[in-house]
């Protein structure tokens, strides 16, 4: 059932570029395959978004389970990226793959123009789900104060969404929401994976979008570190 | 009528429990506004820097999201815990519906109330009004007429379709994946007016889950998008008739569950 729904974000997104393409074909320098390549990446990538550390936090700071986790001799912080790397790499094994497949047949999805496309393709997806897993780990965190993040999360998937690129690519954004976007690290969990796959970002671009993730990888660790220490002295734990 | 009296009052005592809770009401109040916000722009960005998709411009688009979402916050206000129904069935605690003297579905239903509607709703009625003003319009009696109708025809066709699929888990006991699929159709259709996609799609979502009666077709007439020479016309204003024959199969389908019913224990 999960496929199904895969597919069928797939084949919405296609519809709607292919309406605007035929319109105005080769609009803002990006062909219609690319376009819809673009398109249905991001919603292939849904997985990144599923794999929700801070459901798992929360439930666990609310039901006051998380003794068990923090008692084990594991680093809470490496046990939760153990979590989520497993249930991304399943999700994409499972249902990216299959559907990109599909996609490929009935859509009109390209591959990527070269093998070295591909492997900075790779490496910026890579970096795009530490990103990612770093500000979701982030937000459960802060579970540990707010107790229920269900609503916060709903702003936050939003807005990843939104500034990641994953519908809208940031190139269409008027120049105020650009700036914002350009800086924020959002947009290394999408846009900037699904750019060098199309091959709309390529060459020096390309290294300095691989860098732009990795300085927020790096910053985004640094925090995550500091933050769930703190998080970790205020925990008290409801019962148990 | 005795058993929408009590509707009220049980609603009066739902809302009450629900203010216990100050921030997280005002966390989902802002969580919603993003949301809308979030959602309302990437479509006017999409359609702006294209001026429009397959002929409706962005205040169109805005006025397709907003005629659903209105119809919509009405749902999600008194009967998003419909969904929920599977979780009652599971656990055992619909036993407690079926011992009380009164209907046990008006006892289901005013068993909760979801206040983020409250949000949904007043940006639906924000979008609308800016989208009325920049679309010019000058609606007659008829046409307001036709508006309240069609918004609460929106609620009805989600609350019944939403029903009917939870209904599923008294013979299976899970029906979660169906209602996913079911939302998933329905989002495609509140952003997106259905004609640029494929036909066998249009005619999924017109006859067979008609979610595209929620906001497509009144917008067609609201919007004097109506094409005369189509033989389909006439499908702009079946919005209310829609609403009424789910209603009637939705109804028949919670009997036909409610005899069904095993207790699960508990």
């Amino acid at each position: 059932m999960e496929f199904v729904l895969v597919i069928l974000r797939m084949y919405g997104i296609y519809w709607v570029w292919r309406v605007l393409y035929t319109q105005r074909p080769g609009a803002f320098g990006v062909s219609l395959d690319q376009m819809v390549t673009y398109g249905v990446m991001g919603m292939a990538l849904e997985m990144f978004i599923w794999s929700r550390p801070q459901w798992y936090m929360a439930n666990q700071i609310k039901s006051g389970a998380i003794d068990t986790d923090l008692m084990k001799p594991l680093d809470f912080h490496l046990y939760m990226l153990a979590r989520s790397t497993g249930e991304t790499l399943i999700g994409v094994g499972v249902l990216a793959l299959p559907a990109l497949l599909a996609a490929y047949l009935l859509l009109g999805v390209q591959y990527p123009p070269d093998a070295w496309t591909g492997l900075m393709f790779a490496v910026s997806l890579v970096l795009g789900f530490l990103l990612l897993f770093h500000l979701n780990f982030l937000l459960g965190s802060l579970a540990v104060v707010a107790l229920d993040i269900r609503h916060i999360s709903w702003a936050y998937f939003s807005l990843v969404r939104f500034l990641g690129g994953q519908i809208v690519p940031l190139w269409l954004f008027p120049t105020f929401l650009r700036v914002v976007a350009d800086v924020l690290p959002f947009k290394g969990a999408y846009f900037i994976p699904i750019s060098i796959y199309i091959g709309k970002l390529s060459g020096v671009a390309a290294f300095q979008a691989l860098g732009f993730q990795t300085v927020w990888l790096v910053i985004l660790v640094l925090l995550s570190r500091l933050l769930w220490g703190m998080a970790h002295r205020r925990l008290v734990v409801q019962g148990g | 009528m005795d058993g929408l009296g009590l509707y009220f009052r049980l609603i009066r005592v739902a809302i009450q429990a629900r203010l216990q809770y100050r921030a997280d009401f005002l966390a989902g109040i802002i969580g919603v506004i993003v949301m809308n916000t979030v959602t309302v722009s990437l479509i006017s960005i999409m359609v702006s820097r294209f001026r429009h998709i397959n002929g409706w411009t962005m205040w169109e688009m805005v006025f397709l999201y907003c005629l659903w979402l209105l119809g919509h916050s009405l749902y999600s206000f008194f009967f998003w815990h419909i969904r929920a129904l599977e979780e009652y069935l599971v656990e055992g605690t619909f036993d407690q519906f079926l011992l009380r003297p009164a209907s046990p579905f008006i006892m289901f239903l005013a068993r909760e109330v979801q206040y983020i509607g409250i949000a949904d709703l007043t940006f639906a009625a924000l979008g609308l009004s800016l989208a009325y003003r920049n679309l010019d319009l000058q609606w007659t009696g008829v046409q307001w007429l036709f508006f309240g109708l069609a918004v609460i025809a929106g609620t009805l066709i989600e609350t019944t379709l939403v029903l009917m699929i939870a209904c599923i888990s008294f013979w299976t006991g899970r029906s979660r994946r169906a209602s996913q699929l079911l939302m998933r159709l329905n989002v495609m259709v509140q952003y997106y007016p259905i004609d640029i996609f494929g036909y066998t799609f249009r005619l999924i979502v017109t006859g067979l889950i008609p979610v595209a009666f929620m906001n497509y077709y009144p917008t067609l007439m609201l919007l004097g998008k109506l094409d005369p020479q189509s033989p389909w016309s006439w499908l702009g204003y079946m919005s209310p008739v829609v609403a009424l024959i789910l209603v009637i199969l939705a109804s028949g389908i919670w009997h036909l569950a409610l005899r069904r019913y095993s207790s699960a224990g508990g």
